[in-house]
């Protein structure tokens, strides 16, 4: 836990020029000197830093999962080898489920792909901080790691949105705003039921965040070496 | 909704419908099946009929009873590179009759059933998978069905995602090579991931995991790699030979199984290890040669620390040349003294003990009785007394009843000359119980004594002599032991006063330290004052006595310590003092130099020379029968002077008589002497 904390500090301190950058109104141009406080990244750095994000907090997402099940989640409910009971709330995006198919898709596809999964977690992480914190006996290792994730996750989304415009040279893309059901939740009556659902958001987020991190490799996979990769 | 799976009908369906395990079915298996097989339902309601009536047609016709299957159960199911993977399953019991498997699944968020696309691929009891029907990150809920004639059974479903069931293969192309750093030798490992696994394009990242062992071992020693593929081994055993495998796992997955061992051998790389060995070798070597010189020097003196000498025999007329010529006759003879035992009073007295060590204080009076009662409870001090001290005798063996062995006799008697002696007096002394005259001690101290004692029994000192005899008065000569003993321990003269037990035997002033141990008791420190008091007055009377004697003196200008020879005892049971001269005073009978001291040897009844302590006091008295056994020059004079130690005086004939064999050691101890019984 304490060297993820660190890491993510390096990764933080490391990234703070493009948080910078993107912190400023994205009209900051690196060519011209109009706004010289834009710094400098490369492509290739940029997406580097992008995938050890993705690699952070997928690790962080797993250890939490698996804390809170621990915790929690009665024996007998437990998923065995992390099959959600509930749906994921990302099951209606259209991303890619095999390498055959994201074979087929091109960059942009992944990148996209990639925005869309970090933009509809960013709030179901803030909501499930709150529901957290309702719980009884929490432990400060798991709000922490939940917290810190869902921090980072906007740090990424940052980073995806640079690295779009960057490499598709688009225009800055508008966050696509999922109705999410989960939003409207109340709390439950039932504890059961409220851990349940909390636990497949975990589980949820877990596989996403491995998804992300597999797209974003996959793709400087493609940008170094063309032809050999998927 | 189609039963179908890559457009294959499944031909299960109507039999399950046929079977008698409707409740079995899942939703969808029924619904998809009764949409089939509409157009056979005729048929199939037949064979139903048939298959239910089976069992009761032909009842155990042939004895064996058919059944429908038993529940098979899917039992893992793997993927080797995250984009295939295999299922398999265990059957359960076939109730006797063919019995057919399927598979069954479906993905989440859609209701459509398929069937399993490979049965073969993978061997027996299992289903494959192939890249265009997986799909990542999404469930599978798996069935399996086992069918036979008389019906179905379904395992239970099974939730898979294929992203946490990777399990890769080894890795490959191991490869250990021996590298060397400074002259230090390490194995450089390096492998290659599993081919099927797409490590290259993140598709799968992998981590690695070696183990070593030396070969004929069974510890494997681990190395977690990380991601990388190359890693160094350091400390090797020179001349090892090594095992190496090497496996993977993905980061949400299973660890693959070990790759085949490689073997290496490291060299030999004794240099530096056998330059260290033998700068230690050398080394050791020295300090051994130093150690044997340091022995050889002092072998002398450790001998005599480790093994000390035995003495030989001391007896007077003893010649060893003699008896290795082995004629015993004449050894005998030589050993006759014609003198003994001497018959007359004056040589009596002449043949008495040559000298005394009288310590005297009044302090020593209560100690002296204190010792008495503290002889039974002896022990054998660790006596280091030295060779120069007569009060060796006062803690011989047989003062101390036996207590000591006779090695410790021996080894007084080796001490020295003057050891013996003195211990003699010493060990009468102790006897004695009473007779701490520091008066009489002082004036009896002849100027040239170096401790301002009076010897009073000088002829127990002379180791070749032995005409000290041990017939001094018991009472007094127990005393006046106690007292030499006790006054011993005083190293000025005329300091008896302050003499106290613990002092005495704490005193280290004196070089004999150890002698007057059995003192210390202070139990006995509470003498009753009268015994001291009459004590005293016997002491005055020895003492008178032996200023008499000393005014007639001839101090022994040889020794540092003059002696007193016992004259006689007389009927107080006094000892009369004479000074006596240094060398042999026995008179005729003693041809050899008074070297020798005498030593009691133990307690004989009626042999005995008993030397009676004053019993006066009556209930302390401990006799101290005290054998003496002499060698000729006893005193067999008091036998007749003195009537009053009846049982205990030393009928010294009788040992002569017995030609004492010489069995004598030689030497009289003193300080066994026996106090004779109060009269």
């Amino acid at each position: 836990m304490m060297t993820a904390v660190k890491q993510s500090g390096v990764w933080a301190v490391l990234l703070w020029p493009y948080l910078l950058a993107v912190s400023i109104p994205l009209d900051c141009r690196d060519e011209q000197g109009n706004m010289s406080r834009c710094p400098f990244i490369s492509q290739e750095k940029l997406l580097d830093r992008i995938i050890q994000h993705a690699e952070l907090i997928s690790r962080i997402s797993e250890e939490s999962c698996s804390l809170f099940e621990e915790l929690f989640v009665p024996f007998p409910l437990r998923l065995q080898r992390n099959t959600v009971g509930y749906a994921c709330i990302t099951k209606a995006l259209p991303i890619p489920s095999s390498k055959s198919e994201i074979q087929q898709i091109s960059d942009k596809w992944l990148l996209q792909s990639v925005l869309m999964l970090v933009q509809s977690w960013i709030e179901p992480l803030v909501y499930l901080q709150t529901t957290l914190d309702r719980y009884d006996n929490a432990p400060d290792v798991l709000l922490n790691k939940t917290k810190w994730v869902s921090e980072k996750l906007v740090s990424l989304e940052q980073g995806v949105v640079v690295l779009i415009r960057k490499m598709l040279d688009e225009g800055t893309l508008t966050t696509t705003y999922n109705e999410q059901d989960l939003l409207q939740y109340d709390v439950l009556p039932d504890m059961l039921e409220s851990v349940m659902r909390d636990y497949t958001l975990l589980s949820c987020f877990k596989k996403d965040a491995h998804k992300m991190e597999i797209f974003l490799k996959l793709l400087k996979c493609r940008q170094t070496d063309k032809f050999n990769c998927a | 909704m189609q039963f179908y799976c890559c457009g294959r009908p499944s031909q299960t369906s109507y039999l399950s419908r046929a079977s008698g395990h409707f409740s079995f079915v899942p939703l969808w298996v029924l619904s998809n099946s009764q949409r089939f097989v509409g157009g056979a339902m005729m048929t199939n309601v037949w064979e139903a009929v048939v298959l239910l009536l089976l069992p009761f047609l032909a009842p155990n016709a042939e004895g064996t009873q058919y059944s429908p299957p038993g529940k098979p159960a899917l039992t893992r199911c793997r993927s080797p590179e995250k984009e295939t993977f295999t299922c398999w399953w265990e059957p359960g019991s076939d109730g006797g009759l063919s019995t057919t498997y399927a598979l069954y699944y479906r993905k989440e968020n859609s209701e459509t059933v398929y069937e399993c696309p490979d049965y073969h691929t993978a061997g027996e009891n299992s289903c494959f998978f192939n890249k265009n029907d997986t799909s990542i990150w999404v469930n599978y809920n798996i069935t399996v069905v086992a069918t036979n004639a008389l019906g179905s059974s379904f395992s239970d479903p099974v939730d898979i995602d294929v992203v946490y069931i990777v399990k890769p293969n080894p890795p490959e192309e191991l490869n250990v090579t021996i590298m060397e750093d400074k002259g230090w030798p390490y194995l450089r490992v390096s492998w290659k991931p599993p081919q099927k696994a797409d490590t290259r394009s993140g598709w799968i990242t992998l981590i690695y995991e070696l183990r070593v062992k030396l070969e004929g071992e069974d510890d494997w020693e681990m190395h977690l790699a990380g991601q990388q593929k190359m890693f160094n081994i350091f400390s090797l055993r020179s001349g090892g030979s090594y095992h190496v495998q090497v496996r993977c796992k993905p980061d949400h997955g299973f660890w693959s199984e070990w790759s085949s061992a490689d073997y290496i051998k490291v060299p030999d790389y004794f240099h530096r290890e056998k330059s260290m060995w033998i700068l230690i070798t050398v080394f050791s070597t020295f300090i051994f040669l130093i150690f044997m010189c340091f022995l050889h020097m002092n072998s002398n003196s450790l001998k005599y620390y480790i093994l000390p000498p035995i003495p030989g025999p001391k007896i007077k007329g003893f010649d060893k040349q003699l008896l290795k010529n082995g004629k015993s006759d004449e050894i005998f003879c030589a050993l006759v003294v014609p003198d003994f035992p001497p018959t007359t009073s004056s040589k009596c007295e002449n043949l008495m003990v040559e000298y005394l060590e009288v310590y005297v204080s009044e302090e020593q009076e209560l100690i002296l009785e204190e010792s008495k009662e503290l002889h039974n409870s002896l022990k054998c001090e660790g006596s280091t007394s030295d060779n120069d001290s007569g009060r060796g005798s006062c803690d011989s063996h047989t003062l101390l009843m036996d207590k000591c062995g006779e090695a410790k006799g021996d080894e007084r008697q080796t001490d020295g000359e003057g050891h013996p002696m003195e211990m003699e007096a010493q060990m009468h002394q102790r006897d004695w119980k009473e007779g701490t005259l520091s008066s009489a001690y002082q004036d009896i101290v002849s100027p040239d004594m170096s401790s301002g004692r009076v010897k009073t029994w000088p002829s127990v000192f002379s180791p070749l002599h032995q005409c000290g005899s041990t017939s001094l008065n018991q009472m007094n000569s127990l005393a006046m032991a106690k007292q030499h003993c006790l006054s011993d321990n005083l190293s000025p003269p005329g300091s008896a006063s302050s003499f106290l037990p613990q002092s005495g035997r704490s005193t280290t002033e004196t070089h004999r330290p150890n002698y007057c141990e059995f003192y210390s008791s202070d139990k006995q420190l509470s003498s009753p004052k009268p015994q001291a008091q009459t004590h005293r007055k016997l002491q005055a009377h020895s003492d008178i006595n032996i200023s008499h004697k000393q005014a007639g003196l001839q101090s022994p200008a040889l020794r540092p310590t003059e002696y007193v020879e016992v004259q006689r005892v007389n009927k107080e049971d006094m000892v009369l003092l004479q000074p006596v001269e240094s060398g042999c005073v026995c008179g005729d009978g003693c041809p050899q130099v008074c070297q020798d001291y005498s030593k009691v040897k133990g307690l004989n009844s009626d042999n005995m020379l008993l030397l009676h302590r004053d019993v006066m006091e009556g209930e302390e008295v401990r006799s101290h029968c005290e054998k003496q056994e002499t060698n000729g020059c006893i005193t067999s004079h008091i036998t007749p002077a003195t009537q009053k130690p009846t049982d205990c005086i030393p009928t010294v004939t009788p040992i002569v008589q017995k030609e004492m064999g010489l069995a004598v050691s030689g030497y009289v101890d003193t300080a066994a002497m026996l106090t004779l019984p109060t009269h």
